[in-house]
């Protein structure tokens, strides 16, 4: 029972978070410069006019009402039309565009935790010797190097030097499109996979030992067996709450990687949004992204009393 | 409790002292590099065309010569931007700190002695902020602050991203803070200060926050590293520091445009950057080192 209250109590800070991003965003959307009305009816649209589309956004009623409607149609994700070219929904840009972002970040999500645990495994258990070092010397360069300052180092060397990848998306793909992601999830996935090696070896560091370890050495366990099933399921646990919050940064990281490689995704839409002070697209942007981002470590604190049966029992 | 933490060389890591020296130098290039006489005499936002137009590099000069680290796409000093650039970054960190820390100092120590209701609606607040992942609020913030009514103002091609990221620094300060403080609320100190008749104000300026000037001094290392690389991003995606103000990020942004022909302007605005948050990093990997009591 108590841990259904937990998750309850989970989903209701979860749903807290999407109001306060929703009603940030609201307030940025009403602070941020121009009316609506007059740069949807254009320069030479009479009052009558500006004032039908006023009264059609609803932008003739007081705040709480707005905020309110704004929320309505955030749910139907109806989030306005582009202030420029044909006015196209928000919703349309958005269809278009967190498909390409989402791909990122999930790809570069899935190599950073592969390479972040594998390597932090070898980490802890060469403790202290030359593939340790080396390893712990890598990952802090990784989380310390810009991925701005990484692209341009890794373009270099395999798009001019060897030559061997695409230096940007295009829209008609020459190659199989596994081919352009490959140097925009490197990148991307560098640093969160520099943390997860970091904290894979602090935590199986940690775990190694503990005496049921010494236990299972004294029973003749496997040593692979011992590494992956005794001590990695259970180093394993912060491990996931740090993809979790990982996941935040790959997505603005995306932002960076996608105007790099002029990939068509939110990032690109959002940062063209604030150049062309064009808000819904931002406002939209913004709050798909943060949703997400709620979204995944909403899954990730309700899956960890399922993985762990200590958290479970903790909380019954 | 009553002695002071040191901070010495002695017996630290290499790593720390070569920090603390990089720190020196780039705050001494910071303050006196845009005065220095190569700045004057090749202002960092004076563009030549004409000087020399190389038919395959374009206005490039190369290092060394007149110009020691040579030009950008616009025959503009590298060396005087990277040190305007600097001067921005540390201008920007340091307020940006400064501001996070007063905010957040404020409400951290709010948020554990103010009445039920006020803390309540701080943390949950506080709590609000963090569903914002890395630079997405300062993302939505600058999209919201029209850049022209700012140009005017004293640092008004500053004054946007100093917003936006103070904005987005705050929150990790007040949670640091008021866990902080939640435990030295009922050390034995604190009660025999409150036993003996001192005010709240008297012990929370007195007996609590010099406790937190360590930990907190070490975190800003950290924090001001992120808020320069935050800097750095938004000047990069052409959203943080207005141009022709340099900026590392920008200027990393205008050299990879062109590094087909010129790949050495990468390394100069990369380098500073890189050295710069590494350098940060360590020093505050090494205070927070010398804080902890594990250590002691």
């Amino acid at each position: 029972m108590r841990l259904v209250k937990a998750i309850l109590l989970r989903l209701l800070f979860g749903a807290f978070s999407l109001f306060f991003i929703s009603f940030v965003t609201f307030v940025a959307g009403a602070f941020a410069p121009g009316d609506p009305a007059t740069i949807i009816g254009g320069e030479k649209a009479s009052q009558e006019t500006i004032r039908v589309i006023r009264h059609n956004l609803g932008l003739d009623q007081p705040w709480p009402q707005r905020y309110v409607l704004y929320v309505e149609h955030a749910a139907h994700g109806d989030f306005g039309v582009s202030y420029y070219g044909t006015h196209e929904p928000v919703k349309d840009i958005l269809a278009r565009t967190v498909p390409m972002t989402v791909k990122l970040a999930t790809q570069a999500m899935v190599l950073a935790s592969a390479f972040g645990i594998v390597f932090g495994t070898l980490a802890a258990v060469y403790q202290r010797k030359f593939a340790d070092k080396s390893i712990l010397t890598l990952s802090t360069l990784g989380v310390t190097t810009p991925n701005f300052v990484l692209g341009p180092i890794l373009v270099y060397i395999f798009c001019q030097r060897l030559d061997r990848l695409p230096l940007t998306w295009s829209t008609t793909l020459v190659a199989p499109e596994i081919v352009y992601f490959i140097l925009p999830v490197t990148i991307l996935a560098a640093r969160p996979a520099a943390l997860i090696t970091r904290l894979t070896r602090a935590s199986m560091i940690d775990t190694l030992d503990q005496e049921f370890i010494r236990t299972a050495v004294a029973k003749g366990v496997p040593r692979g067996r011992l590494l992956f099933r005794h001590a990695l399921r259970n180093a394993i646990l912060p491990v996931i709450t740090t993809i979790g919050t990982s996941f935040g940064f790959l997505l603005t990281g995306s932002f960076v990687i996608e105007r790099y490689f002029l990939m068509p995704g939110l990032g690109s839409a959002v940062i063209e949004g604030i150049q062309q002070t064009n808000m819904p697209v931002v406002q939209a942007g913004v709050f798909v992204t943060g949703a997400m981002f709620i979204f995944l470590n909403l899954v990730v604190d309700i899956l960890l009393p399922v993985l762990d049966p200590r958290i479970r029992e903790s909380q019954i | 409790m009553s002695e002071r933490t040191r901070f010495t060389f002695r017996g630290k890591d290499p790593l720390y002292v070569f920090g603390i020296v990089f720190l020196v130098l780039l705050l001494l290039f910071a303050v006196f590099g845009p005065s220095a006489r190569n700045a004057m005499v090749h202002p960092p936002n004076q563009a030549n065309f004409f000087s020399v137009y190389d038919p395959v590099s374009g206005p490039h000069e190369a290092p060394g010569g007149k110009y020691l680290l040579g030009t950008d796409e616009q025959g503009r000093d590298v060396i005087s931007r990277l040190a305007a650039g600097a001067r921005i970054s540390l201008i920007v960190g340091f307020v940006v700190e400064i501001l996070a820390l007063v905010v957040g100092v404020t409400v951290g120590v709010l948020a554990v002695y103010a009445p039920r209701w006020v803390s309540m609606v701080l943390m949950r607040f506080t709590d609000g902020m963090f569903a914002f992942p890395d630079i997405l609020l300062a993302v939505l913030i600058i999209g919201t602050i029209p850049p022209t009514k700012m140009a005017n103002l004293p640092m008004g091609k500053l004054l946007p991203v100093i917003i936006a990221l103070s904005v987005t620094a705050w929150p990790s300060v007040a949670r640091l803070v008021k866990a902080q403080v939640a435990t030295l609320k009922d050390r034995e100190f604190v009660i025999g200060a409150k036993a003996s008749g001192a005010s709240t104000f008297y012990i929370v300026t007195r007996h609590i926050l010099p406790q937190l000037t360590g930990i907190l001094l070490a975190v800003s290392m950290i924090d001001i590293a992120g808020t320069i690389l935050a800097e750095s991003t938004l000047s990069f995606l052409g959203i943080g520091v207005q141009a022709p103000e340099p900026s590392w990020g920008s200027m990393i942004n205008s050299a990879r445009e062109d590094m087909s022909s010129y790949p050495v302007g990468l390394v100069w605005p990369c380098l500073i950057l890189s050295l710069t948050i590494f350098a940060l990093n360590f020093v505050g990997d090494g205070l927070r080192a010398a804080v902890d009591p594990k250590n002691k």
